[in-house]
């Protein structure tokens, strides 16, 4: 940073001309293309800017003054409505904005940068890259730019914008009474967050308890998949089972047919006059109906049953590929010392699949966490509790907050909901990752 | 004593082969029913008996032929072109993001890949709102390549399993490339590419099912657009309370002509599968 | 010659003027996915009935019931004239979302029943044009089980339906049915004068009611479930249930002869007999305030619920009409499910709803379903704070 001041401190006119007119600098020293890119640049974000960006982001700290207006039209005999501002619109293209305009700074200073740079070279009289130059490096030494130049201005466009949007609205009173373009919403403050944890007894009640099941319902799906998909997986493993290949694919058709289907078809099974209630009626084996899915403890049950029944092929299948790959010295080692197959199990096959499955158990606990399938489309969150807001005995933190968006339109409650499973999944998972083997020992193969 | 060891052996062999029967039934089961129901000729949702009265086809061909209600065989090209346009643009996204954070060193690497994963633990339905105004703005909203836009817009955060697997290629073989005089671009294309089969195959299979099955987010960007829905919001709208008791049976015969294509894919591909979930600690 | 040469000029002119105004108008217009075809019949009726605009439509396939949902996600993409039911009403009032009647307004009011205008009518305002006005529930039962003298009475019908070995459906678990016991004993849930929620389920009377509900779910006939338990099991295991007109065309298939329907039966309070209440209401075609064409709109919304188009709906779909002629028709008389309907209206309220009723009502009836034995008060307590914002 201190070379680059010092540079552009010596830098000639047209290094300090290129804070106005950007690329100035590389057309001097006779980078036509790359000059020419960056007055490109600079003349578009003017033009989004004032054209477009300006409308928006000036409204910003109030997000909208004028209501839409309701006006005696003598002619049409209606009252017709006068368009007012959309704070909906001047949030999310405010926070556009920004983003541009952050990006725009960033490539100004990279403008500056290589203006002065430029100049020091032709002082010292060094070769100046030619445009040609430049785009091979691109494809070598800085190849990583190319590469992730796409993916990463897609990920900016559909993930971090969006998230930046959703975390501003929780701090709005966007819900179903501030609904644009008939209403506008302003700013709250803290005033959802209070309202979760302080001021509105069901919300905390609901939002604790929900918090409660989800961390319990995480940690039994994922270990009651592990453990029985492991179990499974060393069944059709063993030498005695014959077509193992056909034993697999079998356990594997139920996972194929799509979520939405199979959970669907499930749920309606288990409803009190469903086929499990009638085949076990039938059977002989209940008198009345169990209340599968209107009982809270027989309830939580079945979701974590027949998340097993979706879960344990997957694991199963890991679990095979991970045995069919033991490492053969691993073995040679322990039959050495002479010991029989349990053991061999024990101290070399279990702490071995152990290891290697360790980052997807992880990967699958945070899916648990926001498992939204199993249990929206199972129970739908019920059975529907008195106790809480909104929401059901088997809700997960990420069903309810689909329902208060999507039922209840309640925007600004549900994001900050959002935010709060955002930060326990992420602080979770990112200090789980970078402690396991596979972050730590990412060189150990190469 | 060798006579008795085989008896155990077959003892336990059978053993194992019931257990294994018992609990593919068990699994099976659901799939069983929902074929019967697409063949069953009384419609509804729900029948107090648990065996069909009576068979027909007739589902099937309504799916197909009956388009005044539901246009089932145009869902399904929709969801085909999707799929397949946002299964290579996906490929091809991860793949390249995972290369670099395997094998290229730069100043903010490690903050990037951090960043990524926790922004892959946002619920993306929270953020459909956005992209959908984002898209409207563009005049893209309820089109398909929206849709296209929007499964693969996401690819940069799912670089993990892939990055794995590329960790455990040699980076012998990159060496002796750039000792050639190969860039890094030609190592890509040329080495590491050729060596990563299973991963490849494994990220398409994904990208290229999620359109089959995913009927959220294709309801927020389609709205009322519905001759741009895929199947799933399609067959999704046939179980509507106005709907489920005409459709319910059709519905079921949806499923399974869905299903089948994504069934064959996971026999067939199975073994990729498995290295993706174990990001390449083995290898198929 | 002079004449006809004028003539001819002031035909041409005429003409010419007349093309000048003739303008595109392009309109959205949302319905559920199975009256998609008779909204376009009605539609293309519409455009030739008006030769003087080219007339392009879009049909949009929006249910009734996610008419708000779907509406308010965008409210610039949603249609320019769309079915909604009048419990969404005052959603969309809210938001600003429907344009006063105000062209016509007195010829609709006269045209339609009472009971739809105040359906449609929000503080006083008329927010759309009333469509049909079958948005209510009613008995369906088997003739082959119960005669209509079980059906007058609840325990009436119980005990026939477990002397014949049969069960009888009502959804508990569902707050809009649900209510029908808590309205019919006295109880309200309405707005006061300033739009604040009330509600007293939680009284002296709606504990009555509540205890008539245990006493249903505890009765061995009865079977609890949605609809589609209804449709499935109607005619086979189940002899009665309660439900619209929607499924009216399913359950007659399915008993035949013997599909017969009436309005709801009483229930036995501390001994006497109180008619069961209920919510009634209709469907009613809405103007979006975001149209670019308002007037457009208008016209097309009062000929789509126009006396003919009612009756026309009413042949297709069996809907009911709000249209006073139409409702007066033969046709609509003999229709047993409709004339059901019809008698239970008198005991039907309007739904105006705007705090948290439904999960929590979901949440009692599934309490009660589950042990009918359980102390209703707290429940009831806790039901109505969350229904009143509390």
């Amino acid at each position: 940073m201190k070379r680059f001041w010092k540079d552009f401190a010596e830098g000639d006119l047209w290094v300090k001309g290129s804070c106005l007119v950007m690329g100035l600098g590389c057309l001097k020293r006779r980078q036509i293309v790359k000059g020419l890119c960056y007055l490109a640049a600079e003349i578009l974000f003017f033009l989004f800017f004032f054209g477009f960006g300006w409308k928006y982001l000036s409204h910003f700290l109030t997000l909208g003054e004028n209501a839409q207006l309701r006006v005696w039209n003598e002619d049409m005999q209606i009252y017709q409505r006068v368009p007012g501002d959309n704070s909906m619109l001047i949030l999310l293209f405010s926070v556009l904005t920004i983003a541009v305009t952050v990006l725009f700074v960033c490539l100004w200073v990279m403008n500056l940068k290589s203006a002065a740079r430029l100049c020091q070279l032709e002082k010292a009289q060094k070769h100046i890259p030619s445009f040609r130059e430049d785009g091979r490096s691109l494809l070598n030494e800085r190849f990583h730019v190319t590469l992730l130049a796409a993916p990463l201005t897609t990920l900016l466009l559909f993930t971090v914008l969006p998230i930046i949007f959703m975390i501003l609205i929780a701090f709005t009173n966007f819900d179903a009474n501030h609904q644009p373009p008939g209403n506008l919403f302003t700013w709250t403050g803290l005033q959802n967050v209070t309202d979760i944890f302080l001021g509105n007894a069901t919300k905390t009640r609901t939002f604790t308890g929900i918090l409660g099941w989800t961390i319990v319902w995480a940690i039994f799906a994922t270990f009651t998949n592990y453990i029985f998909g492991m179990i499974l997986a060393i069944i059709i493993n063993h030498k005695l089972v014959k077509a193992k290949k056909m034993w697999r694919t079998w356990f594997m058709i139920p996972i194929a047919i799509p979520q939405f289907v199979s959970l669907l078809l499930v749920s309606r099974a288990l409803e009190p006059t469903g086929a499990v209630n009638v085949a076990l009626m039938e059977l002989g084996w209940i008198k009345t109906p169990l209340p599968f899915l209107t009982d809270v403890t027989l309830s939580r049950v079945v979701v974590i049953l027949v998340n097993m029944w979706i879960g344990i092929p997957y694991t199963m299948m890991t679990f095979s590929g991970v045995l069919m790959n033991v490492p053969e010295e691993l073995y040679e080692s322990a039959s050495i010392d002479g010991a029989g197959p349990v053991r061999r199990f024990i101290s070399i096959t279990l702490p071995y699949m152990i290891f290697v499955t360790a980052p997807a158990t992880i990967t699958t606990f945070v899916g648990n966490i926001n498992n939204f399938n199993v249990i929206y489309l199972l129970t739908a969150g019920g059975p529907a509790s008195l106790d809480y807001y909104q929401a059901g005995k088997t809700d997960l933190l990420v069903t309810w907050l689909y329902k208060l968006t999507v039922d209840q339109h309640d925007y600004a409650l549900a994001s900050t909901i959002g935010i709060f499973i955002f930060m326990i999944v992420s602080i979770c998972s990112l200090t789980v990752y970078n402690r396991t083997g596979a972050v730590k020992k990412e060189d150990m193969f190469q | 004593m060798k006579h008795s060891v085989n008896k155990r052996k077959l003892r336990a062999s059978i053993g194992l082969h019931t257990l294994l029967t018992v609990l593919s039934i068990l699994w099976m089961l659901p799939v069983f029913w929902l074929l019967i129901s697409s063949f069953r000729k009384e419609p509804g949702a729900y029948t107090p008996y648990l065996w069909p009265k009576a068979f027909t086809l007739d589902n099937y061909v309504r799916l197909f032929t009956d388009t005044r209600l539901f246009n089932f065989p145009r869902w399904f090209m929709n969801t085909l072109f999707v799929a397949v346009c946002s299964c290579l643009i996906t490929t091809i996204l991860t793949l390249m993001v995972a290369y670099v954070y395997s094998r290229l060193r730069f100043k903010s690497r490690r903050a990037i890949m951090n960043i990524s994963l926790i922004l892959g633990m946002f619920p993306g339905f929270m953020s459909m709102i956005a992209i959908y105004h984002f898209m409207k703005a563009i005049g893209l909203d309820q089109t398909l390549l929206a849709l296209i836009l929007v499964y693969s817009g996401g690819a940069a955060l799912n670089y993990y399993i892939a990055k794995g697997f590329f960790d455990t290629i040699p980076k012998s073989l990159d060496e002796a490339a750039t000792l050639d005089g190969a860039s890094r671009h030609t190592i890509f294309w040329k080495i590491i590419l050729p060596n990563s089969k299973p991963i490849v195959v494994n990220t398409a299979i994904n990208a290229f099912i999620a359109p089959w099955v995913d009927f959220i987010f294709v309801s927020v960007i389609m709205k009322d657009n519905y001759n741009n829905y895929t199947v799933a919001k399609g067959l999704y709208t046939m179980v509507d309370k106005a709907n489920i008791y005409q459709y319910y049976t059709v519905f079921c015969a949806g499923s399974v002509v869905v299903a089948i294509p994504i069934v064959l894919l996971f026999i067939r591909l199975q073994k990729y599968y498995v290295a993706g979930v174990t990001g390449g600690a083995t290898k198929g | 010659m002079k004449k006809l040469v004028a003539l001819l000029l002031a035909v041409a002119l005429c003409c010419t003027a007349l093309a000048a105004v003739a303008e595109d108008v392009t309109l959205k217009v949302w319905d559920g996915q199975d009256d998609q075809e008779l909204l376009k019949e009605l539609c293309e009726a519409y455009a030739a009935a008006h030769p003087e605009n080219s007339y392009t439509f879009q049909y949009g396939v929006v249910g009734t019931a996610d008419a708000s949902a779907r509406y308010l996600e965008d409210p610039s993409a949603a249609a320019d004239v769309f079915v909604y039911p009048d419990d969404q009403l005052i959603r969309l009032a809210q938001a600003d979302a429907l344009y006063e009647v105000t062209r016509n307004h007195d010829a609709i009011v006269a045209a339609n029943s009472q009971g739809s205008v105040n359906a449609a009518t929000y503080q006083g305002v008329l927010l759309g044009y009333p469509m049909t006005a079958d948005n209510g529930y009613f008995l369906f039962y088997d003739k082959s089980v119960l005669t209509e003298d079980d059906v007058q009475t609840l325990d009436g019908i119980l005990a026939a339906a477990e002397k014949a070995g049969k069960q009888f459906n009502f959804d508990i678990a569902n707050g809009w049915y649900l209510a029908s016991f808590f309205l019919g004993n006295g109880c309200t849930i309405t707005l006061d004068e300033s739009g604040v929620q009330v509600c007293d389920f939680n009284s002296e009377k709606g504990v009555e009611a509540a205890k008539a509900v245990a006493e249903l779910c505890a009765h061995p006939a009865f079977l609890p479930g949605d609809q589609n338990i209804l449709t499935g099991t109607i005619g086979d295991s189940v002899c009665a249930g309660v439900c619209g007109t929607w499924v009216a065309d399913a359950i007659k298939e399915r008993l035949g002869e013997n599909y017969a329907a009436a309005k709801l039966p009483t229930f036995t309070v501390n001994g006497e007999q109180v008619q069961m209440g209920s919510f009634g209401g209709c469907k009613i075609l809405g103007v979006n305030t975001q149209s670019a064409s308002p007037v457009e709109a208008m016209n097309l919304a009062e000929f789509l619920t126009s006396e003919e188009r009612q009756l026309r709906r009413f042949e297709v779909r069996g809907y009911g009409p709000s249209n006073i002629n139409v409702a007066k028709s033969e046709a609509i008389a003999s229709d047993p499910a409709l004339s059901a309907l019809a008698a239970q209206s008198d005991y039907a309220v309007t739904q105006l709803i705007i705090g948290d009723f439904w999960t929590p009502a979901t949440a009692f009836g599934n309490a009660l379903i589950a042990d009918p034995t359980v102390d209703v008060q707290p429940l009831l307590d806790q039901w109505v704070a969350q229904t009143i914002g509390q």
